[in-house]
């Protein structure tokens, strides 16, 4: 294979070279390249097809705006990553990588017949082929489409790689090492002030970096780049780094970076993290993001080979590659010049420099002269030939009157474009900073700031190597005077540097038929100048709309390289000027960025906290089931050894009525209330009263939204007058202590009461059944627990097992019961000592779900399951749990709202299924004819269903509307194949006396 | 007594390279949430035997207990085991006079010492806000990823992490994976 | 994510540390039990959501744990200035001031 390298050239370490394949087949680059240097070093262009069309592709660019060259990357099992552009893949050896996007192989491909049905893709598509039939769309369209659609395969097993995450707080933070990033890096440093630079490749210097004519401060640039390296690298107060993208930024200077930490290792140590998501709090922020150039738009400019001209030279002067050996540009900016110049001088023979301006300054000529590089100004390029790279180009003259002469063509390898340069402005457009439209240069430059921010060098619209390194010292400076720090900013002297202008330009004039050119805008999208023109004739005139219905920009490139273009040829359409069209806005990330990198450490066991009580160990070592619950994890049965859930449960069950169950019931909130006023505070926040309730008694207590609705509930003991010890559900503790505080920081401040959560300081332990007072009474100290002293709805303070507790006699099963606080930390051995002496009684650990059977049996209502946050305490059938005489409590007034004493209301019942085996399913919807045509009118849903192993039968709660009134009454549960029939009954089902909570 | 239970138990984080970082489970004390009008923190102070911080984030450090202001009216004490009863019975008498709420959290709370060159670094890959603005001997409430912590800073590299108990595996294994970086030097 | 001044604190902190709480100044009435209906809806659910400057309340929830209140931007979500509950609504003079 022929070698496109040139020894000596670049700064790739041509000592150094890395074996890596591209479908399938073995190269060779060297270390430094990245993978399109590398292919283009062997002289491969062809990377992959295109989105819409298939159509080949090449590279076009040399950076992260590449729309083209996207391919798949292979780190090992699990280590697929579609989409990673070619132009920033640093190649390492054993690097395999695929082309994409193409079926059976990318040189012949069988959806390029795609590219001959184009008049069906055109703009809008989307919108208009797949409309009818109506039938079709779930057999034929959708599976077509979603077939086609999305570029890459996305890895089908777990990521097996880690990512990381870090705060960083700086005083000024420099957003990419151009000139311009690097002077005001420097300045900054130097003045102590605490600085960050980051730039997204693997090396400081940015356009420095490809260029080799210029010199600064009596130096080659890139020994003045050595330098400030250096320079930076010797100061503690900067910190560097490469490989990372600042992808977004968001209000008061949060920027956030992604670091590319492994991603460029053939061995990466195997506890690193693959990418750093940092979140960098800056006090000032340079945007020095440089610029990004566009292409020229005519027929054929997408063909391999095709490339901007500026990446020509970067790959020529960075990494040492020609991009052909028989060149030709066509651009309407002088830039392009020095990429001809720079390949002619390299000894690439330059067929031709097609400048579509009529005059260029004559110093380029001169230059091109002699070269011997043939020069056509005033021409205009029509057309390009070769089916999988470039091969001629059509050119044609242009009169001053603008008629397009006789074609011309030219024989070439490689067609270098260039239509001018566009500022990179992305990062500035997430602060919603305002964008002015600078006629002149065709582009939009950052105007006034939202943010402590500063733009320099060409992100700014200043191109010259002279002009933005000044503009970035003045930044630099800038940015760390106003963090507070005396800085100075330094000046350059640049050699050598040629002034350059441009001209610009829309669609190249041609002498064909321009509806059916495809001259692309959007090389990612496969949106052509005609489908813009399309969308304008059918009636989008903003580009927000045009971009929807052409997908113009909306690629994972985010019209790096197209907006402008696409901008300039909509507005040219519409016939009113650009900014009048609007640019759209650009969003985070800047680029695509993995989703690792923003899980960070939360996944796996760190996806989320899981909270886990005193006695969770136990449980697992027991063989429980587990559910979660809010963030907690709690046992839902403890199954025995090939017991199905239903069996464990229903014999979880049966021990608790026949004997004793034990519960782990730590999660449940707890909220200490201490101080004078505590019981009148108690009084405002719950629909109860409290006032009369004693020292050492219990009450349940409900806790309503000031809208009425239940929105907690819980058992609340009196300790002494002045202090209650709440509990709230699960899920509801930190909500409710945050409405307490609410309600006594900013209605009540004069009340004398203090709130504490001790939901974490306290195990509990459920112990229920009718030996449950028979367990506890050899264990307890100080506590006299006969029925008369202690009797249900009790608490008193003591000891168990030789511990502290505050022991509570309540049930939430209809059993004896008892709740045992102990400190969190003895909550473990306390539950081992009541096990060991509860075999006796058969004592039986369980679960949630039995706790659930149980509470239901008896009509306890759980809240967020039995309510929904539109249920009152009447629906609920807890009307006698509100205080008449109460003046005021949160809640209160919305009762006598007319809509909450409504007849037709949801109310909650029982429901007795007709079939006492069938266990409706929650959620399921009830209606009261099944006969009735669809859609039904649904008048409530199962809210709590279960098999009752005390009843040998299933149970189930619902709302439903004027419920109530319905006792009796048979109502329908539509399920998929078969409806079920069942009676409203009362919701206590299981001992209505309460005869065995004194048992 | 029962055995105690505790997540943390035995655990330790220990980077010896070249950026040293030691993370471990402090010794249990006695731990309150002393809440009262600031106005008569002085007598609650006089109850606690040692002063009280004035200032939203100051903490004092006095015969082994540890005070942390966490906001107008609330304050986090630390004290040894053997002090608990005094002064619950200390505060116990002031409340006769001068209401307020002291309660018992002691084992609501895993203590973790970060400690080491490398802390700030381990305690930045989940803390917001800016731990080098930090001044030593001040301490808050705060978020470590999803969960709410209350940091002391005690020396220039020794910080104090007050954990909920359910908390602290989540915390500690993020704190792991962040020491694994920093043994790496990534 | 904002950074928010907490005005007990006396600090900015990270948003992450607080929680929103709705419109401020909205003062629960002293006897809910005299106002009619359509009084008591008004109270409850009508709210201001203005284009531009809000008053609300938010929570240091995380922190000193106390509601405070906040003027902000509901446009550009700037913060013009917070202050503790209980004091009034700050006067366009103050606004400006605190803006400038």
């Amino acid at each position: 294979m022929t070698s496109y390298r040139i020894p000596e050239k670049g700064r790739v370490n041509q000592g150094k070279p890395v074996r890596f394949t591209f479908n399938g087949a073995s190269y060779v680059g060297f270390e430094g390249d990245t993978l399109a240097s590398a292919l283009l070093a062997n002289g491969v262009h062809l990377i992959g097809r295109s989105f819409k069309y298939h159509r080949p592709r090449g590279f076009l660019s040399a950076g992260s705006e590449e729309p083209n060259a996207l391919v798949g990357t292979d780190r090992g099992p699990g280590r697929f990553e579609p989409n990673t552009r070619a132009t920033v893949l640093e190649v390492f050896d054993g690097l395999n990588t695929t082309s994409q996007n193409h079926w059976p192989s990318l040189k012949r491909d069988i959806g390029a017949v795609n590219d001959a049905l184009y008049m069906l893709f055109s703009a809008g598509f989307y919108y208009k082929t797949f409309m009818w039939p109506k039938s079709f769309w779930n057999k034929v369209y959708e599976p077509i489409i979603r077939g086609a659609a999305g570029l890459g395969k996305s890895p089908t097993t777990p990521d097996p790689d880690t990512y990381a995450s870090r705060f960083a707080h700086c005083d000024v933070l420099v957003v990419g090492s151009g000139p311009a990033g690097l002077a005001a890096a420097l300045d900054a440093g130097k003045s102590g002030a605490k600085v960050i630079l980051v730039d997204e490749q693997a090396e400081l210097g940015g356009s420095l970096l490809s260029e080799t004519d210029a010199g600064i401060n009596g130096q080659s640039g890139w020994q003045w780049l050595e330098e400030a390296r250096s320079a930076l690298a010797a100061m503690n107060n900067v910190t560097v780094l490469t490989r990372t993208t600042a992808i977004g930024y968001y209000h008061q200077n949060l920027v956030g970076l992604c670091q590319r930490l492994t991603d460029h290792l053939p061995n990466p140590p195997a506890d690193a993290p693959r990418e750093r998501l940092w979140k960098v709090r800056a006090h000032q922020v340079v945007l020095a993001q440089g610029s990004i150039e566009k292409p020229l738009v005519f027929e054929g400019n997408d063909r391999p080979g095709v490339m901007l001209a500026g990446s020509a030279r970067s790959y020529l002067n960075r990494y040492g590659v020609k991009v052909g050996n028989r060149p030709v540009i066509v651009t309407s900016h002088d830039s392009a010049w020095l990429a001809a110049f720079d390949l002619a001088e390299a000894g690439v023979k330059v067929a031709a420099i097609i400048d579509i301006r009529p005059n260029v300054s004559g110093h380029l000529m001169e230059s091109a002269a002699a070269l011997g590089v043939e020069v056509l100004s005033g021409w205009t390029v029509t057309g390009t030939s070769g089916r999988l790279r470039v091969a001629s180009v059509r050119a044609n003259p242009v009169s001053r009157s603008g008629v397009v002469g006789s074609a011309r063509t030219i024989a070439c390898d490689a067609l270098l474009m260039s239509g001018g340069w566009t500022p990179s402005i992305h990062l500035f457009s997430h602060t919603k900073g305002k964008l002015d439209w600078n006629e002149e240069g065709q582009m939009f430059l950052p105007g006034e700031a939202t943010e402590e921010s500063r733009c320099a060098g060409a992100g700014n619209g200043v191109f010259s190597l002279a002009a933005a390194l000044a503009e970035g010292a003045a930044a630099g400076a800038a940015a760390a005077l106003d963090a507070g720090f005396a800085a100075k900013a330094a000046s350059y002297r640049v050699d050598g540097e040629l002034v350059l202008t441009g001209a610009n330009n829309r669609e190249l004039p041609t002498d064909r038929n321009t509806s059916k050119a495809k001259a692309f805008v959007d090389f990612q999208n496969d949106v052509t100048a005609k489908d813009i023109r399309l969308a304008v004739r059918e009636g989008f005139k903003s580009i927000e709309h045009i971009k929807r219905y052409t997908t113009t920009g909306m690629a994972t490139d985010q019209g790096k390289t197209s907006n402008i273009n696409g901008l300039a040829i909509a507005s040219d359409a519409v016939k009113r000027p650009a900014p009048a069209v609007g640019l759209t806005t650009f969003r985070p990330p800047y680029t695509p960025t993995t989703f690792g990198a923003f899980a960070g450490y939360n996944r796996g066991e760190l996806f989320e906290v899981t909270r886990k009580t005193p006695i969770d160990g136990w449980a697992e070592q027991n063989g429980a089931e587990f559910e979660p619950v809010s963030l907690w994890r709690r046992a839902w049965y403890f199954p025995k050894k090939g017991e199905t859930m239903h069996a464990a449960v229903a014999r979880e069950c049966k021990s608790v009525r026949e004997s004793l169950g034990m519960f782990d019931a730590s999660t449940l909130g707890k909220i200490e209330i201490v101080g004078p006023d505590a019981a009148e505070f108690m009084n405002r926040m719950y629909t109860n009263s409290w006032t009369k309730l004693a020292p050492g008694r219990l009450r349940y207590g409900l806790m309503l939204g000031e809208d009425g609705f239940i929105r907690d509930d819980g058992v609340i003991g009196r300790l002494t007058t002045d202090r209650f010890h709440v509990t709230t559900t699960t899920g509801g503790a930190a909500r409710v202590l945050g409405m307490m505080e609410d309600y006594l920081q900013t209605e009540w401040p004069d009340l004398k009461v203090w709130l504490t959560s001790t939901t974490e300081q306290w195990a509990v332990i459920a112990l229920n059944g009718p030996n449950a007072r028979k367990l506890i009474e050899p264990l307890v100290e100080g506590i006299d627990l006969s029925d008369e002293a202690f009797p249900h709805m009790s608490v008193a303070e003591g000891k168990i097992c030789g511990v502290p507790t505050r022991l509570f006699r309540v049930s939430f099963t209809g059993e004896l019961g008892y709740e045992i606080n102990v400190p969190a930390r003895y909550g473990r051995a306390v539950w081992e000592e009541l096990y060991r002496a509860g075999q006796q009684h058969g004592i039986t650990p369980y679960g949630t779900e039995t706790m659930h059977v149980l509470r239901a049996e008896k009509g306890y209502i759980i809240v967020g399951q039995d309510t929904d946050g539109t249920v009152t305490p009447d629906d609920a059938g807890l009307g006698w749990a509100i205080g008449k005489a109460k003046p005021d409590f949160v809640g209160k007034r919305s009762l006598t709202r007319p809509d909450m004493q409504k007849a037709d209301r949801k109310q909650l019942v029982g429901l007795l299924t007709t079939d006492p085996n069938t266990v409706l399913e929650e959620g399921a919807q009830i209606v009261l004819d099944p006969s009735q045509t669809l859609p039904m009118k649904m008048v409530g849903h199962v809210t709590s269903s279960y098999w009752s192993a005390a009843l040998g039968r299933s149970i189930a709660m619902a709302v439903i509307e004027g419920g109530k009134a319905r006792e009796g009454e048979t109502i329908h549960v539509p399920t998929p194949g078969r409806t079920h029939t069942a009676k409203v009954v009362g919701t206590v089902f299981f001992d209505p006396e309460n005869k065995r909570l004194s048992a | 007594m029962l055995h105690e239970h505790h997540p943390l138990i035995g655990r330790e984080i220990a980077v010896r390279k070249v950026t040293p970082l030691n993370i471990r489970a402090v010794a249990d004390g006695a731990r309150f949430v002393l809440r009262i009008d600031p106005a008569q923190a002085a007598q609650a102070a006089k109850a606690f035997g040692s002063p009280l911080p004035g200032k939203i984030g100051d903490v004092t450090v006095s015969k082994g207990r540890l005070a942390v202001r966490l906001g107008p009216d609330e304050w986090h004490l630390v004290v040894p085991l053997t002090e608990q009863e005094a002064i619950e019975t200390a505060f116990a008498k002031l409340y006769a006079t001068v209401p307020h709420s002291l309660v018992d959290v002691s084992h609501r709370e895993i203590g973790i010492a970060v400690e080491g060159v490398a802390a700030m670094l381990a305690l930045r890959s989940a803390i917001a806000f800016d731990i080098g603005g930090m001044p030593v001997g001040t301490g808050c409430r705060t978020i470590f990823d999803k969960a709410q912590i209350i940091l002391v800073r005690e020396a220039e590299d020794r910080f104090r992490i007050e954990v909920w108990r359910s908390f602290a595996d989540h915390v500690w294994g993020i704190l792991d994976a962040a020491s694994r970086e920093i043994a790496l030097g990534i | 994510m904002l950074l928010i001044r907490c005005p007990y604190c006396e600090a900015e902190r990270p948003e992450l540390e607080f929680t929103y709480a709705g419109e401020a100044h909205i003062a629960r009435p002293a006897d809910p039990s005299k106002l009619n209906d359509d009084e008591w809806k008004t109270h409850l659910f009508i709210r201001s959501n203005p284009r531009g400057t809000h008053f609300e309340r938010w929570r240091h929830q995380h922190g000193c744990g106390r509601f405070f209140n906040a003027v902000r931007d509901t446009v550009s979500d700037k913060f013009a200035m917070t202050y503790k509950a209980g004091l009034p609504r700050p006067t366009e003079t103050e606004l400006e001031k605190a803006r400038s």
